[in-house]
């Protein structure tokens, strides 16, 4: 075999291996909720010999499987629609005014530093002030946490691309009669439409994965998300291997369709929510 | 990019009518305001929590700075502090260098390798508690893929979460698994910005990939490599979700990160106060790291 051949070789051996790495743990589980119970525990077969749906009919029924999935669209959308509105406004400002005593630029670095704080160090003090409030087991008071981490998000992906577009076109508009702020509704957003997007998709997927805030923040089905409905479940059954398997499949399902939905901009998205 | 923001354009802005003038400050409020309200306030008012003792949940006395003093007597603490760390350099070293194997392995263009791309970041979209449902599913002793694989081969099913170090493993290989496409994505991002001069000099020259990869990937990769290692650092550092499904800590303390014991000092034991005096430690360490990558990302940008 000639050199090019063996190296072509190994790269897709590796490409492979990494995909087999990356499918088989979700595959296995996919697998798993498709068999009964008496199978998963005596047959320890690989691939399931009756294929059933009990596991997640059970979830619909017996469970509030439902409840978890609307609480979660619910306060996803809604966070996320708040921080895109409140969010791009203040993005544009950092990017283009100039605030008394150079303000913006401290503004835009303590936004950052606080996107980087991880919940956990926050959650003891949210916690006490929802209680205070008397917000705790509300959507309310997830809605209100989500949409000011996912503002300081989008006030940091957004300024950036406004900074891009070039301030010419917006005055072109004012001399056209435009005043400042429909010139930024008219021109600049339509611009930075793809900087939206991105930051929409990003914001979406942290959103719905988020656990730790509604673990604290919520403790019935009134308010409880996915994630936190599916940790629950499955820290009350321990063995029943079908349904939390089954839980899984559900709790990832929403977030895997709209990532397919959205699959021409995700890569972007994850990127620039990462480092950008 | 700085230059955007000409003199005259800045002084047009102020030129303009009341209202346009109130512009910036009317636009930038709410979101001042959302910050200040939901995580400035409760960050002092959380402090000052820090400084109390708690009984049931309700606070008995001010204790001046007793709870950060007790956590370094407190073994548990130091026993978590030293789990994480470990746990922290594991995850990030593995992960940086899968991740950039796997960037160099699909850095080319082509449909087929767009196709494995988004294949290879699944993981990291897929919720962190899902992400620990899965891989009980694979290390359960009885029925998971391990012991069924084990089972079809005519091996003893391997125990994984009943031992500490197999647990603590364990949680490695399910945060290498979940995070490498992160990793991945950023370099990725890096080395397709780089220019192209370097490497065809290098390879008119005659020199090797591996040559051409010290020589050049990596210098010109090296300030993307330092803000993905961070950033990814600073998530590892407060890892919470997976451990919460797959172990809850245990057993015994072996996955006992920082995190969960916080968690569980204020959840289960309700000591309000010393939770809040350890969570703060851990938020310096993680504004210093951030104060860091922000500074990296800042003269990136330039």
């Amino acid at each position: 075999m000639t050199r090019y051949g063996l190296g072509r070789l190994a790269w897709v051996a590796a490409a492979l291996a990494a995909i087999l790495f990356a499918l088989t743990p979700l595959v296995w589980m996919v697998l798993t909720s498709l068999k009964s119970n008496r199978e998963i525990t005596q047959e320890t077969s690989l691939v399931p010999e009756s294929l059933t749906s009990a596991n997640y009919v059970s979830l619909f029924s017996g469970r509030e499987f439902g409840a978890y999935l609307t609480n979660s669209i619910v306060v996803t959308t809604l966070s996320v629609a708040i921080a895109l509105i409140l969010g791009t406004q203040a993005a544009y400002v950092l990017a283009r005014f100039r605030l008394w005593g150079g303000m913006q630029r401290y503004v835009g670095f303590s936004l950052l530093m606080v996107r980087l704080l991880p919940p956990v160090v926050i959650i003891i003090p949210i916690f006490l002030v929802a209680q205070q409030f008397g917000l705790l087991n509300t959507q309310l008071s997830l809605i209100v946490v989500y949409a000011t981490f996912n503002v300081t998000i989008v006030v940091w992906m957004m300024e950036s691309f406004f900074r891009e577009i070039p301030v010419d076109l917006e005055e072109a508009a004012m001399v056209d009669g435009d005043t400042r702020f429909t010139a930024f509704r008219r021109i600049v957003l339509p611009l930075a439409a793809p900087g939206l997007v991105a930051t929409g998709i990003f914001a979406v997927i942290t959103t719905y994965n988020e656990f730790l805030f509604a673990l604290v923040l919520t403790s019935t089905p009134a308010a409880e998300t996915m994630p936190v409905g599916a940790a629950t479940l499955i820290g009350r059954i321990n063995v029943d291997w079908g349904a939390m398997s089954a839980a899984g499949v559900i709790g990832a399902l929403p977030i895997v369709v709209f990532s397919i939905f959205v699959q021409k901009h995700l890569v972007r998205g994850l990127t620039m929510g990462a480092v950008k | 990019m700085a230059t955007v923001m000409t003199p005259s354009a800045v002084g047009r802005t102020f030129r303009g009518s009341g209202l346009d003038r109130a512009l910036p400050y009317l636009m930038l409020g709410p979101t001042l305001f959302l910050v200040l309200g939901v995580i400035v306030y409760p960050l002092i008012d959380g402090l000052r929590s820090s400084t109390g003792f708690f009984r049931f949940g309700r606070l008995v006395r001010s204790v001046g700075l007793d709870n950060y003093s007790r956590a370094f007597a407190d073994p548990a603490f130091i026993d978590a502090l030293l789990t994480t760390a470990r746990f922290v350099f594991l995850v990030v070293t593995i992960e940086t260098v899968l991740g950039l194997a796997l960037a160099l392995l699909v850095s080319r263009e082509g449909r087929f390798i767009r196709r494995i791309r988004a294949t290879l970041i699944l993981p990291m979209i897929i919720t962190p508690v899902v992400v620990g449902i899965v891989f009980r599913l694979i290390y359960a002793s009885d029925v998971g893929l391990l012991a069924s694989i084990a089972h079809a081969v005519g091996l003893d099913p391997p125990q994984i979460l009943s031992s500490g170090t197999g647990a603590f493993w364990g949680l490695v290989v399910l945060d290498v698994w979940e995070w490498t496409p992160l990793l991945f994505l950023i370099l990725l991002a890096g080395i397709q910005s780089m220019p192209v001069e370097p490497f065809e000099a290098a390879r008119v020259d005659g020199a090797s990939a591996w040559r051409s990869f010290v020589d050049h990937t990596l210098p010109l990769l090296r300030p993307t490599i330092l803000v993905a290692v961070t950033l990814r650092a600073i998530e590892a550092l407060t890892t919470f979700d997976q451990v919460y499904v797959l172990t809850r800590g245990g057993p015994g303390t072996s996955t006992q990160l920082i995190s969960i014991y916080g968690y569980q000092t204020f959840f289960q034991f309700q000591e309000t106060g010393y939770a809040a005096a350890m969570l703060f430690m851990v938020a310096l360490v993680v504004l210093l790291a951030a104060g860091f990558a922000v500074g990296l990302m800042r003269r990136r940008g330039r």
